[in-house]
């Protein structure tokens, strides 16, 4: 049982960071019907900037923000190059294959300058774990929960009360009259892959002391977070941390009980059996098609 | 096949079975072994990504269970070659219709996580299994033996270009054949095809068990090829570099696939190669300085237009010589070439050599020059007999949350008559024809049509039992040609299956050449047949609505459902119509139309009935309905006079 707890609480930590990657999905998915494929590889570049600030002595808490702001940066170039031409040219293949590009190529540049090894992210909390409920729970677990809690509410408080983010929900709910409106809608476009990109950074920083940094690092995590995504639904916020949680639990148990070798399994395979039996996902509504 | 097309290949073919005589290295034999090899998945992943226009990124994982499958087979039971090949090929294409099942559901980018996910399961499954595949250490293997005869690298290199000519020719049959267009028309609009009978859900599956098929007959071949399988070969890298492929050489194209083969094999040798590689950028900077330059004198392209390509190409040339070694940075290459392909060159290499040297898409149907068009008319007369009603719908109410676009409508529609549906916009006439036509499922009530029930069976299978239909928003298949937009609509006068076409039967050739006189006879039959090979999508509008007419017809149904085909039809054409929808008539068709032209359904119809907020409010005969209070109220509001 106390193991159990034990797993229940680190897949709760893990859950809540796929949430976060899901939750940058969302947002470019909400204004402008893309998504980046190379989301995972927005978190690994967070991570190794992050690592390379504190090694240069900067604090962890200060290392935050300026993480955060280079996620802005590379969101808004992942936007100009790989999706607003393609979005001109009305090419769904188009943006695909050049976020899946443009995540190569950071992939690749990441692994030339931070080297093709894993890296140890010093932990900014100690590293002793708390007692609680019987099970051991580290404090920067805890920190990653509430960290990624506070970041979806920060952008949640942003759509609903000011000015801007009901720029952003017109673009959603219909791009070409809010064009006609006066929104500058491109501009909210690149306004949202930038802010995608800020989450993705700011799960990397959150998630880089509890596992190990290195190139590869976002691959994976951006294919499962897409699968919370999508189990969650790509328009319900309260979805993503439900299917976030959901899949956090059903991969820590996996590795204790099967294999680690498999952990990553339950997720994508959990991906493949929502898409096929209810590809709105958990909590979306269907779209009625029009003919 | 022209004869010089016929002479070329032949040439080709020669040239490539004689290449392990004339160059004796055995690097240069394996180099060209493995591009066969990719090309054969290319020309499967081409069948999804070109037809039916999905992104898969699966592929290297298909690739991979071919592999592994031959692998396995011959360590653990020691098969010989043909049994291996053909259970690598049986397996794969099993799991390709795995993967097929959560794609019916969804398609794009959901599509390519899909298949993403399914790569990533692959590789781990072949990872960690290692009771069936040996996991991270591999499997060795041998060069298979054929016949008891023990295949060397060069005798082997013969047995992986027959297999790929003989790939190459089963492919280029497929795609020419019903099927192929089958899985364009998904591709063009997945609503069209299900009303035409062609059923999205089941050609998607054969798409993606077709496609997996040819990778599993290259990843066999994979194995004995490099002698050694271990799973990390099939990663998200090779997956990329196939579809890359895909789209550098054309896609639609299977020239397309061989020089995309080509430059996926030969790019990392260059890279491994600085000296070459300087070389090379430095060529490719001088290619596209030229091109800028002639492009903008002849005033094809403007300044701002080539900038970013020639800044990006010796920007590559600059690099070249400052970076010592290009290995590490393969990848990063792979992403520019992909992102300059996604933008610059959407129709790839061969799309791009096709339209600088003004040369047209090959015709889609060689035999055309000996069709002779019947005399007559291509329609078919529709049965006569059966009861009176043709039609019955009963309280039928089709709700959207709380809007009820359909309200306890009824409808009877008598056999051989023309019956006009109208009412003011919003009144939920197209709605009932997508209640019709499956489309949606009504709330409630009952739909029969020749005495059986249409409620919860699927579009296809409503077309295939004799409704055909037109659409309010034009659903033509874009970048088919006109003649083949007919076709489709003739895809249920097939009865030839993949083996038929593969090896183009008697029975193949003659259902082939039956549908193309139809469809050419039902092209002459709306005014088309001069633009038959003209793409749908430069079809003015008002051609595009006799086109798709054509293509209903192409049903062979009891019953048109006619969604305001006058639209934009101008007034000598709107006779034309008429008078061809009164010939529909005479062969026994039965037609529903909605029409907003008050004197097209005056002057055409017998019965007339008239909506108004999804509710009926009036019926009979067209001056009867003229005359009803209630109908002219619903028209101009307020109180009639």
């Amino acid at each position: 049982m106390q193991i159990l707890t034990q797993l229940v609480f680190s897949g709760i930590a893990l859950g809540m960071i796929y949430a976060v990657i899901a939750f940058g999905y969302q947002l470019t998915f909400a204004t402008s019907d893309t998504l980046n494929f190379g989301q995972g590889d927005a978190l690994m570049l967070g991570a190794l900037v992050g690592l390379t600030l504190v090694g240069l002595g900067v604090n962890y808490w200060l290392m935050i923000p300026i993480v955060c702001l280079f996620g802005v940066v590379q969101g808004a170039v992942v936007e100009r190059i790989g999706v607003r031409p393609a979005i001109k040219i009305k090419s769904e293949f188009g943006w695909i294959m050049s976020t899946i590009a443009l995540g190569i190529i950071f992939k690749n540049v990441a692994e030339n300058v931070w080297g093709r090894d894993d890296l140890k992210f010093p932990s900014p909390l100690p590293e002793s774990p708390l007692k609680f409920l019987g099970a051991n729970v580290l404090p920067m677990e805890i920190l990653v929960v509430v960290g990624a809690v506070l970041m979806m509410l920060a952008v949640e408080f942003f759509n609903r009360k000011t000015i801007y983010g009901k720029a952003v929900v017109a673009t959603f709910n219909d791009r070409d009259a809010a064009k006609l409106m006066g929104i500058n809608t491109g501009l909210v476009i690149t306004f949202s892959y930038a802010l995608s990109s800020l989450t993705a950074g700011f799960a990397g920083v959150l998630i880089a002391p509890l596992t190990l940094t290195g190139a590869t690092m976002g691959a994976v995590l951006g294919l499962k977070a897409f699968a919370v995504a999508i189990i969650g639904g790509l328009t319900s916020g309260l979805g993503i941390v439900v299917g976030g949680i959901i899949l956090g639990i059903a991969e820590t148990t996996t590795g204790f009980y099967l294999s680690t070798g498999y952990k990553d399994v339950p997720g994508l395979v959990l991906l493949l059996i929502v898409l096929a039996v209810r590809p709105q996902g958990l909590f979306g509504k269907t779209a009625i098609k029009k003919v | 096949m022209k004869r010089t097309h016929l002479a070329l290949a032949i040439l080709g073919i020669i040239a490539l079975l004689l290449f392990p005589l004339g160059v004796g290295n055995p690097y240069y034999i394996h180099l060209l072994e493995t591009i066969m090899i990719y090309a054969i998945v290319l020309f499967g992943l081409d069948i999804v990504v070109g037809y039916t226009g999905q992104v898969s990124l699966g592929h290297a994982g298909l690739f991979g269970i071919g592999a592994y499958t031959a692998g396995v087979m011959v360590m653990k039971l020691g098969t010989p070659l043909l049994v291996t090949l053909i259970a690598s090929v049986g397996v794969t294409a099993l799991f390709g219709a795995i993967l097929a099942l959560p794609a019916l559901r969804v398609s794009g980018p959901y599509l390519a996580m899909v298949t993403l996910a399914f790569g990533t399961i692959i590789q781990i499954l072949i990872n960690e299994m290692t009771f069936l595949t040996e996991g991270p250490m591999g499997i060795k293997l041998t060069k298979p033996s054929l016949l008891g005869l023990k295949l060397d690298e060069r005798e082997f290199f013969w047995l992986v270009a027959v297999l790929m000519v003989l790939a190459l020719i089963v492919v280029h049959r497929v795609l020419r054949s019903h099927l192929g267009r089958a899985f364009e028309a998904l591709r063009g609009s997945p609503v069209a095809s299900d009303c035409m009978g062609v059923s999205v859900y089941r050609y998607k599956v054969y798409a993606f068990v077709i496609s997996a098929g040819f990778a599993g007959l290259a990843g066999a071949l994979y194995a004995f090829s490099e002698q050694y399988i271990s799973p990390n070969s099939y990663n998200f890298e090779l997956t990329v570099l196939f579809l890359l492929a895909v789209i550098m050489g054309g896609r639609k194209s299977r020239i397309g696939a061989l020089v995309g083969a080509t430059i996926i094999v030969l790019l990392p040798k260059l890279l491994d190669d600085i000296e070459m590689f300087r070389y090379v950028s430095v060529a490719l900077a001088v290619g596209v300085a030229t091109v800028t330059v002639l492009g903008i004198r002849k005033g094809r392209v403007t300044p701002k237009q080539m900038a970013i390509p020639l800044v990006g190409s010796i920007a590559l040339a600059g690099l070249s010589f400052w970076l010592q070694t290009m290995t590490d940075w393969r990848l990063s290459i792979f992403g520019v070439i992909m992102l300059f392909v996604v933008y610059y060159l959407q129709d790839g290499i061969v799309g791009f050599v096709r339209s600088a040297l003004n040369l047209a898409r090959p015709k889609p149907e060689e035999q055309l020059a000996s069709v002779s068009l019947r005399g007559g008319d291509a329609l078919s007369s529709s049965a006569t007999s059966g009861s009176s009603e043709i039609l019955t719908a009963d309280g039928v109410l089709m709700q959207f949350g709380g809007l009820k676009a359909l309200n306890d409508v009824s409808l009877r529609i008598r056999r051989g008559t023309i019956h006009g549906l109208i009412g003011p916009n919003g009144s939920g006439k197209s709605t009932m024809m997508n209640v019709l036509t499956g489309i949606y499922v009504p709330t409630a009530g009952t739909i029969a049509f020749e005495g059986r029930s249409v409620v919860g069976r699927t579009s296809s299978d409503i077309a295939l039992s004799g409704i055909a239909r037109t659409f309010q928003n034009v659903q033509l298949f874009g970048e088919m040609t006109a003649l083949q937009n007919v076709q489709v609509g003739l895809h249920h006068s097939f009865a030839s299956n993949l083996f038929d076409v593969a090896v183009h039967t008697p029975r193949y050739r003659r259902e082939s050449k039956a549908a193309t006189e139809r469809a050419l006879g039902l092209l002459q039959f709306v005014g088309l047949a001069d633009l038959a090979f003209e793409e749908a999508r430069n079809l003015p509008y008002g051609k595009q609505r006799l086109l798709e007419i054509a293509r209903a017809l192409a049903l062979d149904p009891q019953l048109l459902l006619l969604d305001e085909p006058a639209a934009g039809l101008t007034a000598p054409d709107i006779k034309e119509l008429i008078s061809f929808i009164r010939k529909i008539r005479e062969h026994g068709v039965t037609v529903i139309l909605i029409e907003h032209h008050m004197d097209v359904v005056m002057s055409m119809c017998d019965t007339v009935s008239v909506l108004d907020f999804g509710q009926k409010i009036a019926e009979g005969r067209p001056a009867h309905v003229q005359a009803d209070e209630k109908v002219i109220e619903a028209y101009l509001g307020g109180q009639a006079a």
